[in-house]
């Protein structure tokens, strides 16, 4: 596996040494593929966050090492703020962080930071703009003028137009219509496609996740629980139940008509796989 | 109706003077005329803008509308006369239960959250204890009540946020995407209770959502879209109309979804595929 992130024995502990000490992470190690789509879920209070936000060093770990591209990202403490144009951080409820004038300058705003060109920031705010789904004719709005899901994309576009190594998005689709939903999420997929680059996707919905992602990382009481491709997590419908998650109601009918006999075979936990597989079977039967 | 809890007649609202909206002069809502019964268990659907919301807080005397008419409990909220003791007391009638439960919960301790509108309302002693506990009982949440509220999961916050509400002994409960954050087993654990409290306690429910699996559940679904009642019935009746739904940016349950891609697809299939149940009866009769 060609792997762009990977964290190794790496443990948070939240108020280490007072009452309230809170062990979020416990000897956590886990690998994210270069060039592709993995979605990280767990219930509540699972540490994904805490992963999320030891992955562009945000946190310091308690204990363990995070390796982005085979480096560790801690070697040079000073040189820790690097690492998060190289792993851009897209929060939860990212449309509140709007503060400039335009769409525009606020899009631009990392890659000025980043003390690039004006030619150069320019190119960079059409392209992350295109990519986030941003209207050329939105980009000198206020961006309080837009709606919320306008917002929502210009404030992925801003982490965008950094041109990160590894996007990572908690929530991005949270609160969003399913056309909403639609269109932010899919266009992380051409952003992978042409730009090469990797996404971390933290979502609650499973099915977003089935639709979306190739891998997927099942956290659990601090722990990693599971790891794998999309299929091999949502084929184990009883495991994910067990710590608090589901699989697509889709996939809970597929089961239980291969239990009765039907071999349905394929990608079983889209709307679409399972299309795909009802077709292939009666093609079989007929013949 | 005789036994309408939430009466509307041609309610329109627009958010006029308003900065934050680049789409001031288009009414949120318009021409809106609904009758909720008493007791009923309602998913109100709708893409992001439509107007879900605004009606929500319309009902709940957040926003007081421009046009039209509002009867809570028979009593016309848009009237002259109407006081704010009278507000007070609709109020009292409509709880409502937002997104986020970290921005509803004020105390420290779960049971003096719960404590917090019935001490408001000045009520006795003993009167608090007895709605407090049987408010949290109601919830699953007696276990927790000396509980700090911040360390509870996503879905516990949401049914401490509900204990407070139903302490206050509100006839309807509006939900705004009350489920939009939580985990999968949050989620389950808010509709559970949704259900439990219609059923047994006879709250009319509202139930605004994007999650339609979740809308199928209810007794009745009604679609708002640009600002208009769009469609209106039960969820079988509402969520047959899959393409219409896609128009407004909504899309149906997973088991309608496959059952119209294969009717697309030239398979001859036909029969129920609502919930999960019958979706798998529908195939297996069809495969078999």
């Amino acid at each position: 596996m060609n792997e762009i992130l990977r964290i190794e024995n790496l443990s948070f502990v939240y108020g280490k040494g007072t009452p309230f000490e809170k062990v979020a992470l416990d000897n956590v190690s886990v690998s994210f593929e270069k060039g592709k789509i993995t979605g990280l879920i767990g219930h509540t209070g699972s540490g994904k966050s805490t992963l999320v936000n030891l992955l562009n060093g945000l946190y310091k770990p308690t204990d363990g090492k995070v390796y982005l591209d085979g480096k560790d990202i801690w070697e040079n403490p000073k040189e820790i703020a690097k690492i998060r144009y190289r792993v851009g951080l897209v929060m939860q409820y990212p449309e509140y962080q709007l503060f400039d004038e335009t769409v525009r300058a606020d899009i631009g705003f990392g890659p000025r930071n980043l003390g690039l060109t004006e030619e150069e920031i320019n190119e960079r705010v059409i392209e992350a703009a295109r990519f986030a789904g941003v209207g050329a004719d939105l980009l000198d709005k206020s961006p309080f003028e837009l709606s919320g899901g306008q917002k929502r994309r210009v404030a992925i576009a801003g982490i965008i137009a950094m041109r990160p190594d590894v996007l990572v998005l908690d929530e991005p689709a949270a609160g969003l219509d399913p056309r909403g939903r639609r269109e932010i999420l899919g266009s992380l997929r051409d952003y992978v496609n042409q730009v090469g680059a990797s996404v971390i996707l933290v979502s609650h919905s499973m099915e977003d996740m089935a639709h979306y992602c190739d891998n997927v990382v099942v956290m659990n009481s601090a722990k990693v629980y599971r790891t794998g491709t999309v299929k091999s997590i949502f084929s184990e419908a009883e495991s994910l139940i067990s710590v608090g998650l589901d699989v697509p109601m889709i996939s809970r009918v597929a089961d239980e008509l291969r239990r009765r006999g039907i071999d349905l075979q394929g990608e079983l936990y889209t709307v679409d796989g399972v299309k795909s597989a009802i077709l292939r079977y009666v093609k079989e039967v007929r013949k | 109706m005789n036994d309408c809890i939430i009466k509307t007649e041609n309610l329109g609202f627009t958010y006029a003077d308003d900065e934050e909206l680049a789409t001031a002069e288009i009414p949120a809502l318009a021409g809106v005329s609904i009758n909720i019964g008493r007791g009923e268990y309602v998913a109100i659907l709708g893409h992001n803008g439509s107007g879900k919301s605004t009606l929500a807080k319309l009902l709940n005397m957040i926003l007081t509308p421009n046009v039209g008419k509002i009867y809570i409990d028979g009593r016309d909220i848009t009237a002259e006369d109407f006081t704010e003791d009278d507000m007070f007391d609709i109020r009292r009638k409509i709880g409502m239960v937002f997104q986020n439960p970290d921005n509803q919960l004020v105390a420290t301790v779960v049971e003096e959250d719960v404590a917090f509108g019935p001490e408001n309302l000045g009520l006795p002693r003993e009167e608090i204890r007895r709605r407090v506990n049987s408010s949290l009982s109601l919830v699953g949440m007696t276990e927790y009540a000396r509980h700090a509220p911040h360390k509870l999961s996503g879905g516990q916050k949401q049914r401490v946020a509900i204990a407070g509400i139903i302490a206050m002994k509100p006839q309807v409960i509006i939900f705004d995407e009350s489920t939009a954050m939580l985990d999968p087993q949050g989620r389950r654990e808010v509709v559970d209770i949704m259900e439990r409290l219609n059923r047994e306690e006879n709250i009319t429910i509202l139930n605004i959502t994007h999650y339609m699996e979740e809308a199928a559940r209810a007794d009745r679904v009604i679609v708002i879209n640009d600002g208009r009642i769009a469609l209106d019935g039960t969820p079988r009746e509402v969520f047959s109309n899959v393409e219409k739904l896609r128009e407004m940016g909504l899309e149906a349950p997973q088991g309608n979804e496959l059952i119209l891609e294969l009717k697309n697809a030239g398979i001859k299939i036909d029969g129920d595929s609502l919930t999960e149940s019958e979706c798998i009866e529908t195939l297996y009769k069809f495969l078999s």
